[in-house]
């Protein structure tokens, strides 16, 4: 490794890979990045989630250099790198266009960044072999890159990446050109490569389910701001706000106020839950529950409990979607696994009258 | 096209009593090609190529008569060869169309490079500034070439020539090499940065080499227009030596001679043989895209 990149004259040893520090980037007007403060552990899987244009390619881009933020620093192992350029720096990315070089075979491809270092070429050579075995590309580095799949291209991207050992790679949507079959393979193989390397992944994605699959934590982000940062139970179980909650998994908003220990629905009805305390009654809030928690009939004694009638009902192989209306326009989506004993698919009707309820835990007050 | 092509002469009939409605298919008359279309593609191509095979034809023709072909010889071709001052345009219009190709592609390309991977405010209005020169009547920019060396007091020759020649060349090098430049995707270049190569590097390592194709084929394209061009070599060139085409222009004015021929297929193999390279070449490199669609800039990224 030469001398000039970013890890080798690190002064001390930092425990996060990357530190963002009050980071703004403004592009005219618009700040895509606004006042970002996060800390990436060294090793971790870390994901950006969010709708498009919530910022996180951005933020991706800043640390790789593509992009210098307006205001705030970014530290890379503990050294600020603003002004630091992106051949200088001790990060690697995959693009989601892959972006091979088509005019070099899928070796040169990989070695680019070791020639680039001045790596003496049998160690090169050894690398670039190891790294195509990590990839399960062995005996294709004379391939050229268009005679390649999708999922093969980005599996050399991939390698390409990790043979300069960065101190952190960054993946940009890298899975977003792949069908959905090999996605989900592809997701379960980064995760390994990621065990089996302990480099730190900083991954962005739009798809909430590659990001609850993958991560260690998640940030997700929205309009340039951070809204929660935790781990994908955390994230999911108890979402920060109703754009976390709607943004992860679906989820059941329900309109209503605080009233005395509970929140009274638009609908009518009253819900006992548990209202945090910057919620004084009277103010305005959601009441968030995952389908998959909410019982139909057979309800279990303490459980908070509804009363609507059955306006859709969608089988989706393992589970059942059963949409109830409580009241016009107050729907709530209930999922029933379709499970061996199950009851035959016509236990709903449309236009039946149901009680559904939950667990009061699972519902979660959001403002 | 092709699918009205294929479909088979003779179709296999569906057994009878099989389809009620089984009667004979027969592709609709209305869909065939119609055949006075291949007609006026002859006609035009006739129009096209007569008069440059006769010129080939009587290139060869043994006597002076430019009416009957009266047997081969190459006497006309020797003459052209022999004659000092023929042969001097030659080798200035050689000269010429080399020293343009090289410098106006190297011109052509930065500025394609530029107008594309600058983005500045003003770069839309620049890509159409740009092709002026390639719709400007040539007699103008010959008029104005010449009104701009006099101005400078630049003497007529060679020299002043290439100027013009470069000056009118970096428009088509640009538009090739654009083409090729808006096809690759700029997260290439910047993998290349990321994996620790510097700008200079990456347009060497990188973006060049995605470019060759372009480039060649752009050069070999100027090439090919400046040995032909005769408007603008009017205008700026001094008195000897010509370039070719003036050179033949002078000569036609006193009666036309069968020398003329000579030149004019030796002209038209070398452009022939210039414009086959580009089209050629990059397929050799590339292997996979032909001239034709890197000059249309038609092929993917």
């Amino acid at each position: 490794m030469s001398g000039d990149t970013v890890r080798a004259h690190s002064a001390e040893p930092s425990a996060s890979a990357i530190r963002f520090e009050r980071v703004i980037k403004r592009f005219g007007e618009l700040a895509a990045v606004d006042d970002l403060n996060l800390e990436i552990r060294k090793g971790e899987f870390f994901s950006l989630l969010g709708p498009s244009g919530c910022g996180k390619t951005t933020t991706l881009r800043m640390v790789a250099g593509f992009d210098q933020p307006s205001q705030g620093h970014i530290y890379l192992d503990g050294e600020a790198v603003e002004t630091v350029p992106p051949y200088k720096r001790n990060v690697n990315t995959v693009f989601q266009s892959y972006a091979l070089f088509e005019h070099l075979n899928i070796e040169d491809n990989v070695a680019f960044g070791l020639k680039r270092r001045k790596v003496p070429s049998d160690e090169i050579r050894s690398r670039v072999a190891e790294a195509l075995e990590l990839v399960e590309l062995h005996g294709r580095g004379k391939a050229r890159p268009r005679e390649l799949s999708g999922g093969q291209k980005q599996r050399v991207a991939l390698a390409r990446a990790l043979v300069n050992r960065p101190s952190v790679l960054l993946l940009d949507e890298p899975l977003g050109a792949l069908d959905l079959k090999l996605r989900k393979q592809m997701q379960v193989e980064l995760k390994g490569i990621q065990r089996e390397v302990g480099i730190t992944f900083l991954y962005v994605t739009h798809d909430q389910e590659e990001a609850l699959a993958m991560s260690d934590r998640i940030a997700i982000m929205e309009r340039g701001v951070v809204k929660q940062c935790s781990s994908p139970e955390e994230v999911y179980e108890h979402p920060s706000g109703p754009f976390v909650a709607g943004f992860i998994g679906v989820s059941n908003l329900l309109n209503g106020v605080v009233q005395n220990g509970g929140v009274k629905l638009a609908s009518g009805a009253t819900c006992v839950a548990d209202v945090p305390s910057d919620c004084p009654p009277g103010s305005e809030v959601h009441l968030s529950v995952r389908p998959e928690k909410i019982w139909l009939d057979e309800l279990e004694e303490g459980m908070v409990a509804l009363d609507g009638t059955v306006v859709e009902r969608v089988y989706v192989g393992t589970t059942t979607q059963v949409i109830v209306e409580l009241a016009p326009g107050m729907r709530v989506t209930a999922l029933e696994q379709n499970v061996a004993r199950a009851r035959s698919d016509d236990r709903w009707q449309i236009g039946d009258r149901v009680r559904l309820g939950w667990h009061r835990e699972h519902a979660r007050v959001l403002r | 096209m092709s699918t009205v092509e294929s479909r088979p002469t003779a179709p296999a009939r569906p057994p009878a009593g099989a389809d009620a409605e089984g009667a004979p298919l027969k592709p609709p008359k209305a869909f065939d090609r119609p055949r006075f279309l291949k007609f006026f593609m002859g006609v035009f191509f006739l129009f096209l190529f007569v008069p440059i095979a006769l010129v080939v034809l009587f290139s060869f023709n043994s006597s002076r008569s430019l009416q009957d072909f009266q047997g081969f010889s190459t006497r006309w071709y020797q003459t052209f060869f022999e004659t000092e001052s023929l042969r001097d345009s030659l080798v200035a219009s050689l000269q010429i169309a080399l020293v343009t190709m090289v410098i106006a592609t190297i011109l052509g390309t930065m500025l394609a490079y530029g107008l594309v991977r600058a983005r500045t405010r003003v770069s839309s209005s620049l890509n159409v500034l740009m092709l002026l020169p390639l719709v400007t009547p040539e007699i103008v920019a010959g008029a104005s070439a010449l009104l701009l060396f006099t101005q400078v007091k630049l003497d007529l020759s060679l020299t002043t020539i290439i100027l013009a020649h470069i000056t009118f060349s970096i428009s088509y090098v640009t538009v090739v090499v654009r083409a090729r430049l808006v096809a690759l995707s700029r997260e290439v270049e910047e993998a290349s940065m990321d994996l620790g190569a510097t700008r200079w590097q990456t347009f060497r390592l990188v973006t060049l080499p995605a470019l060759w194709p372009a480039v060649l084929a752009a050069g070999l394209l100027v090439f090919a227009l400046s040995f032909d061009d005769f408007v603008l070599s009017f205008f700026t060139t001094g008195e000897s030596p010509q370039p070719l085409p003036v050179r033949i222009w002078a000569e036609i004015r006193f009666g036309v001679r069968p020398t003329i021929n000579a030149i004019g297929t030796f002209m038209l193999v070398i452009s022939v043989v210039s414009i086959g390279l580009a089209l050629l070449l990059p397929r050799l490199f590339g292997k996979r895209e032909s001239g034709l669609k890197v000059l249309l800039g038609r092929e993917g990224a």
